[in-house]
């Protein structure tokens, strides 16, 4: 119980004087609110009908889902964002938008080849045990 | 007596946090405030508490990375910084970017975990449980705020976000330290319940279904694809798989990137007409390209260390700060040295080195890169370059230096 008090008591300390400093940026208040109800009204539900929809093609879909929409988030605003400035072409020197397809087309190919390959054992196996 | 009517308060204190209060009508109980509104059985205390520790570690990682970054960029009177390792810099801050990538999908798939907590019914059982609502509702914004506003840095996308980055997620690193130790309060006894249970006690799965152990691996996964398709931007070995790497270490003027050119700088110089200030104690002389030139010349390799994550090491040629600080008439041993680039304006125009770096003979007002003359996006004529310091502080077109006694 004491451990409990003194991290809920350490953690407000440290809360207000985070506040006192976040208080200054209204625009850093703003986007924490927008980044809640974005994610809690909008992007989360969007991920649960994903979800629902690919819960009969079995786990490993769900699994590739999840790595692709976790590479994207990193990924899309290096495609999507205005890229660096036009007289520095070392900030964002890729062709992002390309890299991010061929990850996604990995991903994909390599979740067939298993497909295929699991196919087969399951055959085999079939046919050893009959 | 007092301690009696201190018992007293804390106790009728306690009774009006936790005493219940009025539940609205059940009528309102609809969408996914129904009980079985979210039927996945992949939830579980366990699950979340596991991913709780991870993005706990993450997050500590990052607090004190960040941290050491700012401290080092703005140092309090009680702060000391070596200058060695040279490399250290680098490291710290290419972990808290590629441990700050690796929060995507841990905190993806955690607040994924605990979102149906956000339709309990009630809604607001206590004062206490209204409380620590709104201390998870920070925690989750905060969280939130952290990783985007990090990954839109990286990519350089400034729109989406309407205040100043590094201020803002300085202050709002606190506010997500400060919930998550409330969080760990709050949730501690839960959290050494659910990670002591052994295993679930549920029917083996048929292959088909999703188990946490699955779950779990396509956040390794995911955390690993996104690791190794960015941390080429410091590990140079690795490059060629940085796919998505905001930097290349290799891509910039002379091999070697850049974040402010001359021209974003508003640098246009006439190279005769150039000339060093240095101010000390013996007074103030001007050295011009000849004269800096003249002076002995020392070749170190130094890596350049963004506080954005990327890092490169390149070899620099110039005059040591040392020697300039004795030719001021000082002690190069007790000095610190305020370096003013030619810009006229901008958040990095001056930098102080301070006597831990003056002191290091790695530490060089440099004229060259790679052999070469320096690319004046690299900032020719003369550039500070001092080890184990971010990239920020090591300021180009360097146009004066004043010595100053250490503190």
């Amino acid at each position: 119980m004491r451990t409990r008090v003194a991290l809920v008591s350490a953690g407000a300390l440290v809360i207000a004087y985070a506040m006192v400093g976040v208080s200054h940026e209204i625009g850093a208040v703003v986007f924490l609110a927008v980044a809640l109800v974005v994610h809690d009204a909008l992007w989360m539900p969007l991920v649960l009908v994903a979800g629902a929809l690919l819960a009969r093609t079995g786990s490993w879909t769900r699994m590739v889902a999840l790595v692709l929409a976790s590479v994207g988030v990193v990924a899309l605003p290096l495609v999507l964002g205005p890229g660096g400035p036009a007289d520095n072409p070392s900030v964002l020197p890729l062709r992002y938008g390309r890299d991010f397809v061929l990850i996604l087309l990995g991903v994909v190919l390599i979740s067939g080849v298993r497909a295929v390959v699991r196919k087969k054992f399951a055959r085999s196996r079939d046919r050893g045990g009959g | 007596m007092v301690r009696d009517t201190v018992t007293a308060l804390t106790r009728r204190l306690r009774h009006r946090l936790t005493e219940p209060l009025p539940a609205p009508p059940a009528t309102l109980r609809r969408g996914p405030f129904r009980a079985g509104a979210f039927p996945s059985r992949l939830r579980s205390a366990r699950l979340t508490s596991q991913l709780g520790v991870a993005l706990g570690v993450a997050f500590a990682v990052c607090f004190l990375t960040g941290l050491l970054s700012h401290l080092i960029q703005h140092p309090p009177g009680w702060f000391w910084w070596p200058s060695r390792p040279v490399w250290l810099y680098r490291v710290t801050q290419g972990v808290h970017v590629a441990t700050g990538l690796a929060c995507v999908p841990l905190l993806g798939v955690k607040l994924w975990s605990v979102y149906p907590r956000l339709f309990a019914w009630p809604p607001l059982r206590s004062i206490a449980h209204a409380a620590e609502r709104a201390g998870v509702a920070l925690l989750v914004a905060a969280a939130l705020f952290q990783v985007l506003s990090g990954v839109l840095n990286i990519a350089h996308w400034y729109a989406p976000m309407p205040f100043f980055f590094t201020t803002g997620h300085y202050w709002v690193a606190w506010l997500v330290t400060g919930a998550l130790l409330v969080h760990l309060g709050v949730q501690l006894p839960a959290i050494r319940e659910a990670l002591r249970r052994r295993g679930p006690g549920r029917p083996v799965p048929d292959g088909e279904r999703l188990t946490r152990r699955g779950l779990l691996g396509g956040a390794a996964a995911a955390v690993g694809l996104i690791t190794v398709t960015t941390v080429g931007q410091t590990v140079r070995p690795l490059s060629g798989l940085g796919l998505l790497a905001p930097r290349r270490p290799d891509v910039g003027p002379q091999g070697l990137p850049v974040n402010k050119t001359a021209a974003g700088a508003g640098i246009a110089l006439d190279a005769a007409a150039y000339r060093l200030i240095l101010a000390g104690p013996a007074g103030e002389t001007a050295l011009g390209l000849a004269a800096l030139n003249a002076m002995p010349q020392r070749t170190v390799h130094l890596p350049i260390a963004c506080v954005e994550g990327w890092s490169a090491g390149a070899t620099w040629t110039g005059v040591r700060l040392r020697d300039l600080v004795t030719l001021a008439g000082a002690d190069p041993e007790r000095s610190t040295v305020l370096v003013e680039s030619l810009e006229q304006r901008g958040r990095y125009r001056t930098s102080t080195v301070p006597a831990e770096h003056v002191r290091d003979p790695l530490t060089l007002i440099a004229l060259r890169l790679g052999g070469d003359v320096l690319h004046p996006d690299h900032g020719y004529p003369a550039r500070l370059i001092a080890p184990n310091r971010p990239g920020v502080l090591q300021t180009k077109w360097v146009g004066r230096l004043t010595v100053l006694p250490a503190r």
